[in-house]
Protein backbone atom coordinates (compact mmCIF):
# COMPACT_ATOMS: atom_id res chain seq x y z
CA UNK A 1 0.00 0.00 0.00
CA UNK A 2 1.51 3.41 -0.56
CA UNK A 3 1.37 5.78 2.07
CA UNK A 4 2.31 2.93 4.55
CA UNK A 5 3.63 4.52 7.35
CA UNK A 6 0.84 7.51 7.12
CA UNK A 7 -0.54 7.60 10.59
CA UNK A 8 -2.56 11.32 10.61
CA UNK A 9 -4.89 12.82 8.51
CA UNK A 10 -5.39 16.24 9.23
CA UNK A 11 -7.88 18.82 7.75
CA UNK A 12 -7.30 22.08 10.17
CA UNK A 13 -9.92 25.01 10.22
CA UNK A 14 -7.17 28.08 10.37
CA UNK A 15 -4.12 28.62 8.41
CA UNK A 16 -2.00 28.85 11.49
CA UNK A 17 -3.11 25.42 12.82
CA UNK A 18 -2.07 24.60 9.34
CA UNK A 19 1.59 25.70 9.36
CA UNK A 20 2.06 25.12 12.94
CA UNK A 21 1.68 21.03 12.06
CA UNK A 22 4.16 21.17 8.80
CA UNK A 23 6.44 23.45 11.12
CA UNK A 24 6.21 20.64 14.15
CA UNK A 25 5.73 17.66 12.20
CA UNK A 26 8.80 18.68 9.62
CA UNK A 27 10.00 16.57 6.90
CA UNK A 28 6.82 13.85 8.10
CA UNK A 29 4.60 15.93 7.16
CA UNK A 30 2.82 17.16 3.74
CA UNK A 31 0.36 19.67 2.38
CA UNK A 32 -2.05 18.80 0.07
CA UNK A 33 -5.02 20.25 -1.99
CA UNK A 34 -5.94 17.53 -4.15
CA UNK A 35 -3.66 15.17 -2.60
CA UNK A 36 -3.36 12.89 -6.42
CA UNK A 37 0.39 13.08 -6.03
CA UNK A 38 1.14 11.91 -2.73
CA UNK A 39 -1.74 9.24 -2.82
CA UNK A 40 0.46 7.07 -4.91
CA UNK A 41 4.03 8.24 -3.19
CA UNK A 42 6.10 5.19 -1.95
CA UNK A 43 7.71 7.23 0.92
CA UNK A 44 8.20 5.95 4.17
CA UNK A 45 8.96 9.06 5.57
CA UNK A 46 5.14 10.66 5.07
CA UNK A 47 3.53 10.08 8.37
CA UNK A 48 1.00 13.38 8.31
CA UNK A 49 -0.74 14.65 5.39
CA UNK A 50 -2.42 18.36 6.56
CA UNK A 51 -5.72 18.84 3.93
CA UNK A 52 -6.47 22.36 3.31
CA UNK A 53 -9.41 22.00 2.26
CA UNK A 54 -11.16 23.60 5.43
CA UNK A 55 -9.67 26.97 4.73
CA UNK A 56 -11.93 28.57 2.04
CA UNK A 57 -9.09 28.62 -0.59
CA UNK A 58 -11.19 27.71 -3.65
CA UNK A 59 -11.87 31.10 -5.19
CA UNK A 60 -11.14 32.56 -8.57
CA UNK A 61 -11.82 36.43 -8.41
CA UNK A 62 -11.52 39.17 -10.36
CA UNK A 63 -9.36 41.87 -8.41
CA UNK A 64 -7.95 45.50 -9.57
CA UNK A 65 -4.75 43.24 -9.83
CA UNK A 66 -5.90 40.96 -11.63
CA UNK A 67 -7.18 37.15 -11.32
CA UNK A 68 -6.86 35.56 -7.66
CA UNK A 69 -6.96 31.72 -7.54
CA UNK A 70 -7.16 29.96 -4.50
CA UNK A 71 -4.52 27.26 -4.17
CA UNK A 72 -7.41 24.52 -3.28
CA UNK A 73 -8.80 25.65 -6.34
CA UNK A 74 -9.56 22.81 -8.96
CA UNK A 75 -7.96 22.91 -12.13
CA UNK A 76 -11.59 22.69 -13.37
CA UNK A 77 -12.93 25.06 -11.22
CA UNK A 78 -10.30 27.80 -12.78
CA UNK A 79 -11.54 25.82 -16.56
CA UNK A 80 -15.04 27.12 -15.65
CA UNK A 81 -14.52 30.34 -14.09
CA UNK A 82 -16.01 33.46 -15.87
CA UNK A 83 -13.17 35.59 -14.75
CA UNK A 84 -11.04 33.83 -16.91
CA UNK A 85 -13.34 33.41 -19.95
CA UNK A 86 -11.90 36.17 -21.16
CA UNK A 87 -8.56 37.05 -19.89
CA UNK A 88 -5.76 37.43 -22.26
CA UNK A 89 -8.33 36.02 -25.64
CA UNK A 90 -9.04 32.63 -22.80
CA UNK A 91 -5.45 31.38 -22.54
CA UNK A 92 -5.85 29.55 -19.54
CA UNK A 93 -9.12 27.86 -20.41
CA UNK A 94 -7.36 26.59 -23.72
CA UNK A 95 -4.59 25.25 -21.86
CA UNK A 96 -6.27 23.56 -19.34
CA UNK A 97 -8.34 21.93 -21.49
CA UNK A 98 -5.35 20.41 -22.16
CA UNK A 99 -4.31 19.15 -19.08
CA UNK A 100 -5.09 15.62 -18.46
CA UNK A 101 -8.57 14.56 -18.32
CA UNK A 102 -11.82 15.70 -16.24
CA UNK A 103 -11.88 13.02 -13.61
CA UNK A 104 -7.97 14.39 -12.83
CA UNK A 105 -9.10 18.43 -12.86
CA UNK A 106 -11.17 17.39 -11.06
CA UNK A 107 -8.82 16.38 -7.78
CA UNK A 108 -5.56 18.25 -8.74
CA UNK A 109 -5.82 22.31 -7.18
CA UNK A 110 -3.87 25.29 -8.35
CA UNK A 111 -1.79 25.23 -5.29
CA UNK A 112 -0.90 21.50 -5.21
CA UNK A 113 -0.24 22.04 -8.93
CA UNK A 114 2.41 24.58 -8.53
CA UNK A 115 4.01 23.11 -5.27
CA UNK A 116 4.67 19.53 -7.20
CA UNK A 117 6.33 21.65 -9.96
CA UNK A 118 6.41 18.54 -12.44
CA UNK A 119 8.39 19.50 -15.27
CA UNK A 120 6.54 19.03 -17.66
CA UNK A 121 3.59 21.19 -16.01
CA UNK A 122 1.35 22.74 -18.41
CA UNK A 123 -0.03 25.11 -15.96
CA UNK A 124 3.47 26.24 -14.93
CA UNK A 125 4.62 27.09 -18.22
CA UNK A 126 2.06 29.36 -19.04
CA UNK A 127 1.55 30.85 -15.57
CA UNK A 128 5.56 31.74 -15.62
CA UNK A 129 5.04 33.16 -19.04
CA UNK A 130 1.86 35.12 -17.87
CA UNK A 131 3.83 36.64 -15.09
CA UNK A 132 2.02 35.29 -12.14
CA UNK A 133 2.86 36.13 -8.48
CA UNK A 134 2.31 33.46 -5.73
CA UNK A 135 1.11 34.06 -2.18
CA UNK A 136 3.02 32.17 0.36
CA UNK A 137 2.00 32.23 4.05
CA UNK A 138 4.60 31.51 6.82
CA UNK A 139 3.17 33.29 9.82
CA UNK A 140 3.56 36.34 7.58
CA UNK A 141 1.81 36.49 4.29
CA UNK A 142 3.94 37.93 1.20
CA UNK A 143 3.50 37.77 -2.29
CA UNK A 144 6.70 36.31 -4.83
CA UNK A 145 7.11 35.87 -8.33
CA UNK A 146 6.54 31.97 -9.16
CA UNK A 147 9.80 32.27 -11.01
CA UNK A 148 11.02 32.81 -7.68
CA UNK A 149 9.57 30.29 -6.41
CA UNK A 150 11.57 27.81 -8.52
CA UNK A 151 14.63 29.56 -8.25
CA UNK A 152 14.75 29.34 -4.18
CA UNK A 153 12.04 26.15 -2.71
CA UNK A 154 13.48 26.80 0.68
CA UNK A 155 10.65 29.44 -0.09
CA UNK A 156 8.43 26.59 0.99
CA UNK A 157 10.01 25.50 3.74
CA UNK A 158 7.92 25.50 5.67
CA UNK A 159 5.10 27.82 4.03
CA UNK A 160 2.04 26.97 2.46
CA UNK A 161 0.59 28.85 -0.64
CA UNK A 162 -2.42 30.07 -0.59
CA UNK A 163 -3.12 31.92 -3.87
CA UNK A 164 -1.52 32.83 -7.25
CA UNK A 165 -2.10 36.05 -8.95
CA UNK A 166 -2.67 36.40 -12.57
CA UNK A 167 -2.00 39.86 -13.45
CA UNK A 168 -4.36 42.40 -15.39
CA UNK A 169 -2.71 43.47 -18.37
CA UNK A 170 -3.51 46.61 -20.35
CA UNK A 171 -5.39 46.45 -24.01
CA UNK A 172 -2.77 45.30 -26.84
CA UNK A 173 -1.30 42.50 -24.62
CA UNK A 174 -1.82 38.78 -25.64
CA UNK A 175 -0.62 35.32 -24.92
CA UNK A 176 -0.37 32.04 -26.36
CA UNK A 177 0.35 28.63 -25.36
CA UNK A 178 1.35 25.55 -27.32
CA UNK A 179 1.52 22.05 -26.32
CA UNK A 180 2.76 18.47 -28.16
CA UNK A 181 2.33 15.58 -26.65
CA UNK A 182 0.81 12.49 -28.33
CA UNK A 183 -2.47 12.64 -27.75
CA UNK A 184 -4.05 15.82 -26.40
CA UNK A 185 -4.44 14.87 -22.91
CA UNK A 186 -1.06 13.22 -22.51
CA UNK A 187 1.49 14.68 -20.87
CA UNK A 188 3.56 17.29 -22.82
CA UNK A 189 6.56 15.83 -24.32
CA UNK A 190 7.96 20.49 -24.73
CA UNK A 191 5.28 22.91 -24.18
CA UNK A 192 5.74 26.48 -24.65
CA UNK A 193 3.67 30.07 -23.89
CA UNK A 194 4.59 33.61 -24.94
CA UNK A 195 3.11 36.94 -23.49
CA UNK A 196 3.71 39.91 -25.44
CA UNK A 197 2.99 43.43 -24.61
CA UNK A 198 2.97 46.02 -27.29
CA UNK A 199 3.08 49.59 -27.92
CA UNK A 200 2.14 51.13 -31.31
CA UNK A 201 2.91 48.10 -32.37
CA UNK A 202 6.05 46.93 -31.16
CA UNK A 203 7.14 44.74 -28.54
CA UNK A 204 7.28 46.98 -25.00
CA UNK A 205 7.44 43.61 -22.91
CA UNK A 206 7.81 39.73 -23.72
CA UNK A 207 7.98 36.79 -22.06
CA UNK A 208 8.69 33.26 -23.50
CA UNK A 209 8.89 29.95 -21.85
CA UNK A 210 9.55 26.10 -22.55
CA UNK A 211 8.90 23.47 -20.02
CA UNK A 212 8.87 19.22 -20.58
CA UNK A 213 12.18 19.85 -22.14
CA UNK A 214 12.40 17.35 -20.20
CA UNK A 215 12.77 19.96 -17.44
CA UNK A 216 11.03 22.49 -15.36
CA UNK A 217 9.77 25.73 -17.74
CA UNK A 218 11.82 28.16 -17.81
CA UNK A 219 11.89 31.55 -18.86
CA UNK A 220 13.92 31.98 -22.55
CA UNK A 221 15.17 35.76 -21.52
CA UNK A 222 17.70 35.69 -25.32
CA UNK A 223 14.45 35.03 -27.61
CA UNK A 224 12.32 37.60 -25.92
CA UNK A 225 15.01 40.32 -25.94
CA UNK A 226 15.54 39.93 -29.83
CA UNK A 227 11.50 41.00 -29.79
CA UNK A 228 11.57 44.54 -28.00
CA UNK A 229 11.17 47.50 -29.92
CA UNK A 230 10.30 45.24 -33.02
CA UNK A 231 7.19 44.69 -34.86
CA UNK A 232 5.67 40.77 -34.94
CA UNK A 233 6.38 40.00 -38.37
CA UNK A 234 8.26 36.63 -40.42
CA UNK A 235 11.33 37.87 -39.19
CA UNK A 236 11.11 38.73 -36.16
CA UNK A 237 9.35 35.39 -35.11
CA UNK A 238 11.81 33.42 -36.58
CA UNK A 239 14.57 35.04 -35.34
CA UNK A 240 13.12 34.74 -31.86
CA UNK A 241 12.13 30.91 -32.85
CA UNK A 242 15.88 30.35 -33.68
CA UNK A 243 17.47 31.83 -30.85
CA UNK A 244 15.22 30.18 -29.12
CA UNK A 245 16.17 27.00 -30.55
CA UNK A 246 19.98 27.43 -29.84
CA UNK A 247 19.43 28.32 -26.25
CA UNK A 248 17.05 26.08 -24.83
CA UNK A 249 18.79 23.28 -22.53
CA UNK A 250 17.45 20.07 -23.49
CA UNK A 251 18.03 16.59 -23.63
CA UNK A 252 17.01 13.28 -24.07
CA UNK A 253 14.51 10.89 -21.91
CA UNK A 254 11.84 8.46 -22.84
CA UNK A 255 9.23 10.69 -24.32
CA UNK A 256 11.57 11.98 -26.65
CA UNK A 257 15.00 13.00 -27.99
CA UNK A 258 16.84 16.36 -26.98
CA UNK A 259 17.54 17.03 -30.78
CA UNK A 260 13.28 16.09 -31.22
CA UNK A 261 12.60 18.93 -28.40
CA UNK A 262 14.79 21.36 -29.68
CA UNK A 263 13.34 21.24 -33.07
CA UNK A 264 10.06 21.79 -30.87
CA UNK A 265 10.90 24.46 -29.23
CA UNK A 266 11.52 26.56 -32.67
CA UNK A 267 8.04 25.30 -33.62
CA UNK A 268 6.76 26.21 -30.37
CA UNK A 269 7.56 29.20 -30.08
CA UNK A 270 6.96 30.35 -33.71
CA UNK A 271 3.58 28.98 -33.80
CA UNK A 272 2.89 31.19 -30.46
CA UNK A 273 3.85 34.00 -31.21
CA UNK A 274 2.54 33.57 -34.79
CA UNK A 275 -0.72 32.99 -32.95
CA UNK A 276 0.00 36.52 -30.78
CA UNK A 277 0.75 38.26 -33.82
CA UNK A 278 -2.95 37.59 -35.48
CA UNK A 279 -4.78 37.98 -32.33
CA UNK A 280 -2.98 41.54 -31.85
CA UNK A 281 -4.20 42.18 -35.55
CA UNK A 282 -7.00 41.21 -34.69
CA UNK A 283 -7.41 37.95 -37.07
CA UNK A 284 -9.31 35.61 -35.90
CA UNK A 285 -7.72 32.18 -35.63
CA UNK B 1 -10.23 6.46 11.99
CA UNK B 2 -13.79 7.15 11.54
CA UNK B 3 -15.17 9.01 8.29
CA UNK B 4 -18.29 9.50 7.23
CA UNK B 5 -19.78 9.09 3.73
CA UNK B 6 -23.06 9.38 1.89
CA UNK B 7 -22.76 6.32 -0.34
CA UNK B 8 -25.97 6.61 -3.41
CA UNK B 9 -27.65 8.62 -0.77
CA UNK B 10 -27.19 6.32 2.15
CA UNK B 11 -24.76 7.85 5.16
CA UNK B 12 -22.38 5.19 6.59
CA UNK B 13 -19.74 6.14 9.60
CA UNK B 14 -16.60 3.55 7.88
CA UNK B 15 -13.42 3.00 9.55
CA UNK B 16 -10.35 3.52 7.31
CA UNK B 17 -6.98 3.46 7.73
CA UNK B 18 -5.51 6.72 6.73
CA UNK B 19 -3.60 5.79 3.45
CA UNK B 20 -6.06 3.92 2.28
CA UNK B 21 -7.75 4.98 -1.16
CA UNK B 22 -11.38 5.17 -1.45
CA UNK B 23 -11.14 2.87 -4.25
CA UNK B 24 -10.43 0.25 -2.11
CA UNK B 25 -12.78 1.77 0.80
CA UNK B 26 -15.52 1.66 -1.76
CA UNK B 27 -15.00 -2.11 -2.90
CA UNK B 28 -13.98 -3.46 0.51
CA UNK B 29 -17.66 -2.53 2.03
CA UNK B 30 -19.15 -3.89 -1.63
CA UNK B 31 -19.72 -1.46 -4.11
CA UNK B 32 -17.86 -4.20 -6.65
CA UNK B 33 -19.17 -1.57 -10.07
CA UNK B 34 -15.75 0.51 -9.06
CA UNK B 35 -13.25 -1.22 -11.05
CA UNK B 36 -10.07 -1.99 -10.18
CA UNK B 37 -7.98 -0.45 -12.98
CA UNK B 38 -4.30 0.97 -13.24
CA UNK B 39 -4.45 2.56 -9.87
CA UNK B 40 -2.90 5.18 -11.22
CA UNK B 41 -5.27 7.82 -12.15
CA UNK B 42 -4.59 6.66 -16.13
CA UNK B 43 -7.92 3.98 -16.58
CA UNK B 44 -10.67 5.77 -15.25
CA UNK B 45 -11.95 2.09 -14.32
CA UNK B 46 -12.46 3.10 -10.93
CA UNK B 47 -13.96 6.54 -11.56
CA UNK B 48 -17.01 7.80 -9.18
CA UNK B 49 -18.81 10.96 -8.74
CA UNK B 50 -17.60 12.51 -5.56
CA UNK B 51 -20.31 15.74 -4.47
CA UNK B 52 -21.38 16.03 -8.64
CA UNK B 53 -17.95 15.62 -10.27
CA UNK B 54 -16.19 12.66 -11.83
CA UNK B 55 -13.08 12.20 -9.89
CA UNK B 56 -10.76 8.61 -9.57
CA UNK B 57 -10.85 7.06 -6.46
CA UNK B 58 -7.92 5.40 -6.92
CA UNK B 59 -5.93 8.88 -6.68
CA UNK B 60 -8.86 9.90 -3.62
CA UNK B 61 -7.85 9.30 0.11
CA UNK B 62 -10.78 7.78 1.88
CA UNK B 63 -10.13 10.57 4.09
CA UNK B 64 -10.32 13.33 1.62
CA UNK B 65 -13.81 12.06 0.64
CA UNK B 66 -14.82 12.63 4.72
CA UNK B 67 -18.78 13.97 4.87
CA UNK B 68 -18.98 14.02 0.97
CA UNK B 69 -21.51 11.95 -1.34
CA UNK B 70 -20.16 9.56 -3.33
CA UNK B 71 -22.24 7.90 -6.20
CA UNK B 72 -20.88 4.60 -7.95
CA UNK B 73 -22.33 3.35 -11.06
CA UNK B 74 -24.68 1.53 -8.42
CA UNK B 75 -26.44 4.56 -7.41
CA UNK B 76 -27.26 5.77 -10.78
CA UNK B 77 -30.23 3.38 -11.37
CA UNK B 78 -33.47 4.22 -9.57
CA UNK B 79 -32.48 7.13 -8.83
CA UNK B 80 -36.23 8.20 -8.87
CA UNK B 81 -37.11 5.07 -6.89
CA UNK B 82 -38.84 3.16 -9.78
CA UNK B 83 -35.60 1.46 -10.37
CA UNK B 84 -35.08 2.33 -13.75
CA UNK B 85 -31.31 2.68 -15.13
CA UNK B 86 -30.13 6.11 -15.81
CA UNK B 87 -30.52 7.62 -19.84
CA UNK B 88 -26.68 6.77 -19.96
CA UNK B 89 -26.93 3.76 -18.94
CA UNK B 90 -29.80 2.78 -21.52
CA UNK B 91 -28.46 4.34 -24.33
CA UNK B 92 -25.27 2.02 -23.50
CA UNK B 93 -26.89 -0.95 -23.46
CA UNK B 94 -29.41 -0.15 -26.46
CA UNK B 95 -26.28 1.08 -28.24
CA UNK B 96 -24.34 -2.06 -27.92
CA UNK B 97 -21.76 0.30 -26.60
CA UNK B 98 -20.70 -2.53 -23.82
CA UNK B 99 -18.02 -5.14 -24.85
CA UNK B 100 -16.26 -6.89 -22.01
CA UNK B 101 -18.15 -4.22 -19.59
CA UNK B 102 -15.27 -3.52 -17.60
CA UNK B 103 -14.41 0.01 -18.57
CA UNK B 104 -18.33 0.52 -18.19
CA UNK B 105 -19.37 2.09 -15.03
CA UNK B 106 -16.49 4.57 -14.82
CA UNK B 107 -17.14 5.54 -18.76
CA UNK B 108 -20.96 6.36 -18.14
CA UNK B 109 -20.17 7.63 -14.28
CA UNK B 110 -17.77 10.08 -16.37
CA UNK B 111 -20.94 10.81 -19.39
CA UNK B 112 -23.24 11.24 -15.89
CA UNK B 113 -20.68 14.20 -14.76
CA UNK B 114 -20.55 15.74 -18.72
CA UNK B 115 -24.26 15.90 -19.18
CA UNK B 116 -25.06 17.12 -15.83
CA UNK B 117 -22.71 20.60 -16.71
CA UNK B 118 -22.91 20.36 -20.64
CA UNK B 119 -26.36 18.81 -21.64
CA UNK B 120 -25.41 19.59 -25.15
CA UNK B 121 -22.35 17.84 -26.02
CA UNK B 122 -21.09 18.31 -29.13
CA UNK B 123 -18.44 15.01 -30.18
CA UNK B 124 -15.41 16.66 -29.47
CA UNK B 125 -16.61 17.54 -25.92
CA UNK B 126 -17.63 14.26 -25.29
CA UNK B 127 -14.57 12.87 -26.54
CA UNK B 128 -13.36 15.45 -23.78
CA UNK B 129 -15.53 14.17 -20.91
CA UNK B 130 -14.56 10.13 -21.65
CA UNK B 131 -10.84 10.94 -22.56
CA UNK B 132 -9.95 9.65 -18.81
CA UNK B 133 -11.65 6.56 -19.27
CA UNK B 134 -9.46 3.86 -21.36
CA UNK B 135 -11.33 1.19 -23.96
CA UNK B 136 -9.25 -1.67 -24.95
CA UNK B 137 -12.85 -3.16 -26.70
CA UNK B 138 -14.88 -1.39 -29.01
CA UNK B 139 -12.85 1.73 -30.76
CA UNK B 140 -15.09 4.65 -28.63
CA UNK B 141 -17.43 4.91 -31.64
CA UNK B 142 -20.39 2.89 -29.72
CA UNK B 143 -19.75 5.19 -26.51
CA UNK B 144 -19.83 8.25 -28.63
CA UNK B 145 -22.82 7.64 -29.80
CA UNK B 146 -24.74 6.60 -26.83
CA UNK B 147 -23.63 9.59 -25.06
CA UNK B 148 -24.80 11.75 -27.89
CA UNK B 149 -28.54 9.66 -27.29
CA UNK B 150 -28.62 9.82 -23.70
CA UNK B 151 -28.05 13.38 -24.39
CA UNK B 152 -31.20 14.37 -26.50
CA UNK B 153 -33.44 11.70 -24.47
CA UNK B 154 -32.27 13.81 -21.62
CA UNK B 155 -32.67 17.22 -22.78
CA UNK B 156 -36.35 15.89 -23.99
CA UNK B 157 -37.43 14.84 -20.81
CA UNK B 158 -35.71 18.10 -19.33
CA UNK B 159 -38.39 19.97 -21.43
CA UNK B 160 -41.33 17.73 -20.80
Amino acid sequence: MALSNLKEYVRPDELDVALSLVKERGTSARVIGGGIDLVRSSSPDIETLVDLSHLSLSYVRQTDKGVAIGATTTLTEILEAPALENYLQGVVVEMLHQVGAPPLRNLASMGGTLASAHPWSDVITLFLALGAQVTLYNGVTRMVPLSDLYASRALLSPAIITEALLPAYAKGTAAAFMKFSRTKFDIAILNCACLISTQNGDCKGVRLTAGGTPQLATLLPAAAEVLLGRRLNQTSIGQAAGIARETTLVRDDLRASGNYRRELVYAGVKRCLTCVSRQLSGVSQ
Amino acid sequence: MKIELIVNGKQQELDSAPGETLLHLLRRIGYKGVKKGCESGDCGACAVLLDDRVVNSCLVLAAKADGHRVTTVEGLAGQDKTGELHPVQEAFLEHGAVQCGYCSPGMIIAAVDLLAHNPNPSDQEIKEGISGNLCRCTGYVKQIEAIRIAAEKMRKSADV
